[in-house]
């Protein structure tokens, strides 16, 4: 409530300011940049006759299918691998964190193309261990599990980042609390420091799942448009454009969907009980 | 109701240790022995070690070597013979309070205080949360979360969360310092009540006389480091033996002066130094220990600012044998009083700084402002006698008590 009418306040002391006019002006451009095509998707989707052919279609349907199970198990990794991870970038002041601390942003400067090209080098038939992996009767790229790698390559930066970021602000004082109140590091951890860090991981798994769902460069070079095995929803949108208008449009729109969904659950995930800290 | 609440934290035990700890380039060195039910206040400034000394028992910090006890446990012991025993701070049974509280802000008030129970979700384990709300007075506050509580409910529940699970000894680290005087003497008050019904020991950090004196059964001093001084919180605190001790507990006026003439008769002696002729009770110790300088007996003597009075005019045919007359030169608000600065000179050209504490209400009615001439007056058992020749460098080097390993 408080917080409420500051921002009112804010906001009429704004509406006099030369910066404020200029913000209202940017925020209108704004708003009609993102707004105007994402309308226009929707009005073109809803214009087309075979829309709803073109959605239960089974090549659309196969292309979600494939986008929710890779995206899941991509984030099931993220999340398990990366929580542990990251908490350790979080506490650690040593030199080797803030190398590797510096080295998660690769991924977010890297074209993904490049990824794919790179991932293709390591893991491929000839690649650095690909190679080796064969002999084990193991073929990474161009499968299932090189759409989950791509997706993993690309992704995990933003939650890992996000739940640094979330770790770092749990006072270590609260676990040391804990700790004096007769409780376990081991539990202290999963009573104290994940609940409070709780909402920016959310917040970080939000923007790694949207990333891993639209994600295309690196599953094209390193997983290939295999229907049904690596042709995930935006490679599915590519190919639609070439033959049919209403594939793709269907297509955009059910992604568009499922972003808006996944925002929309996390919003609700990431809101908190408590207050400041 | 109290004791019911809290009996089985009863465990009589004391709690003993010494420790030597390193943190970056700052070294510390203190011991303790606290019997049950009994405070003992590490008094001092910031950054002499208090919070560490703490932070160590618990576990929290590493100390180079020590021994420490809690609850009749080893839960350290290292860096003398003997193989190393480091009980984690999980397993320490303490009680541990800071300023912040540190009120976990995801819970409400019953979660927090059950935080430490391992039978919380139990029948049991409720009716100790229920117990607990209602010793400190939080009944019907145990659905809130901790920022819709006031800082005195936040520090009550913290209190209460350090006792749910009977700890064998509590750690307090200026537990009330974030709080208003009037709310702070309540929850002394309260700790003082507790600790009557259930002898835990305590070691209480701060750095405020009032709570020290109010709270400790003893006090240690420590500066920079070291102890410097324990014992009874009305001699340390009050008179302090020691030059540097003096400052830290904050005897505002010290004077070196020398003395002139004994006065076997009345137990008194008079010294005089630059622009100050003062009578002191006589110390018989002074003319044997002091240094002798060139035949004079040189000494140190204390008088706190809240022992002197100020009159306007000279207070001649009062019993009170020291009468100055000086100038003020500044006063500065000090609540609940106010510090008044004096330029003082009873003898000889120069003068001497002296500081008095006086109310709001002395102050209007006598309409003190620098410029002003008053008398300061204080009676000769006012003045006390300090030993500056003790002071860090010479005293004899800290040695660790022995424990068999």
């Amino acid at each position: 409530m408080a917080s409420r009418s500051v921002t009112i306040d804010a906001v009429s002391r704004l509406r006099n300011h030369p910066i404020g006019v200029l913000g209202g002006s940017g925020a209108v451009l704004y708003v009609l940049f993102i707004g105007l095509p994402v309308i226009a998707l929707l009005v073109r989707a809803s214009q087309q006759s075979g829309f709803l052919d073109a959605v239960t279609s089974d090549a659309a349907l196969t292309a979600l299918r494939l986008s929710l199970l890779t995206s899941m198990i991509s984030m099931a990794v993220v999340v398990l691998l990366g929580t542990p991870f990251a908490y350790l970038l979080a506490r650690s002041d040593r030199l080797w964190a803030r190398v590797v601390d510096s080295l998660v942003e690769l991924p977010l400067v890297l074209p993904p193309v490049v990824a794919g090209v790179a991932m293709l080098m390591a893991f491929g038939r000839n690649g650095l261990i690909g190679s080796g992996l064969e002999t084990l009767g193991i073929t990474i790229p161009f499968t299932t599990t090189a759409v989950v790698f791509a997706q993993i390559f690309v992704a995990s930066p933003f939650f890992i980042r996000s739940a640094k970021l979330g770790f770092q602000s749990v006072s270590k004082d609260y676990e040391d609390m804990a700790q004096t109140l007769g409780v376990s590091p081991w539990r202290t951890f999963f009573r104290i420091t994940l609940p409070l860090a709780a909402p920016a991981m959310f917040t970080g798994l939000g923007l790694a799942w949207a990333r891993a769902l639209s994600e295309f460069g690196a599953t094209m070079m390193f997983a290939g448009n295999l229907i049904g095995e690596t042709q995930t929803m935006p490679l599915a949108i590519m190919s639609a454009m070439e033959t049919s208008l209403d594939g793709a449009l269907a297509l955009s729109v059910m992604l568009l969907a499922g972003s808006v969904l996944v925002l929309a659950v996390l919003g609700l995930l990431t809101r908190r009980r408590w207050q400041g800290r | 109701m109290m004791d019911k609440a809290l009996d089985k934290q009863a465990d009589g035990t004391t709690a003993t240790g010494w420790v030597e700890c390193q943190v970056g380039g700052f070294h510390l060195e203190t011991n303790w022995e606290i019997q049950p039910g009994q405070v003992l206040v590490l008094f001092g400034p910031s950054g002499a070690g208090k919070s560490t000394t703490l932070r160590a028992i618990a576990g929290l910090l590493r100390p180079v070597r020590g021994h420490v006890e809690v609850g009749g446990q080893v839960v350290y012991h290292g860096g003398g013979g003997g193989d190393e025993i480091w009980v984690p701070t999980h397993n320490r049974r303490l009680g541990y309070l800071t300023q912040q509280y540190h009120l976990f802000p995801h819970l409400n008030v019953a979660a927090n205080i059950a935080f430490g129970l391992p039978d919380r979700r139990s029948p049991a384990g409720r009716e100790r949360v229920l117990e607990l709300s209602g010793l400190f007075q939080l009944d019907g506050l145990e659905d809130r979360y901790p920022w819709e509580l006031s800082g005195g409910q936040q520090q009550r529940v913290a209190l209460a969360r350090a006792l749910a699970s009977r700890p064998a000894m509590l750690l307090l680290d200026e537990p009330f310092a974030s709080l208003d005087a009037e709310l702070r003497r309540t929850l002394r008050r309260e700790l003082r009540a507790m600790l009557a019904q259930s002898p835990v020991p305590v070691m209480l950090v701060t750095h405020d006389r009032e709570e020290a004196l109010a709270l400790g059964d003893s006090v240690q001093v420590i500066d920079e480091g070291r102890t410097l001084v324990t014992g009874d919180p009305l001699e340390v605190l009050g008179q302090p033996g020691q030059g540097r001790v003096a400052r830290l507990v904050g005897v505002e006026n010290l004077f070196d002066l020398t003395v002139q003439e004994r006065n076997p008769r009345d137990g008194t002696m008079t010294c005089v130094g630059p622009g100050l002729r003062l009578e002191v009770p006589l110390d018989t110790q002074v003319s044997g220990s002091a240094a002798h300088d060139g035949g004079e007996d040189r000494v140190t003597v204390a008088i706190r600012a809240s022992d002197i009075i100020l009159a306007k005019e000279d207070l001649a045919g009062s019993s009170a044998r020291n009468r100055l007359p000086g100038e003020v030169i500044t006063v500065e608000s000090r609540p609940p009083g106010y510090a008044v600065t004096l330029n003082c000179s009873n003898y000889g050209d120069s003068a001497q700084l002296l500081r008095c504490h006086i109310t709001g209400g002395a102050l209007e009615e006598m309409e003190i402002r620098p410029g002003q001439r008053l008398w300061a007056v204080f009676k000769a058992s006012s003045c006390f006698l300090v030993d500056e020749a003790r002071s860090s460098d010479d005293r004899p080097p800290w040695s660790a008590p022995e424990y068999p390993a």
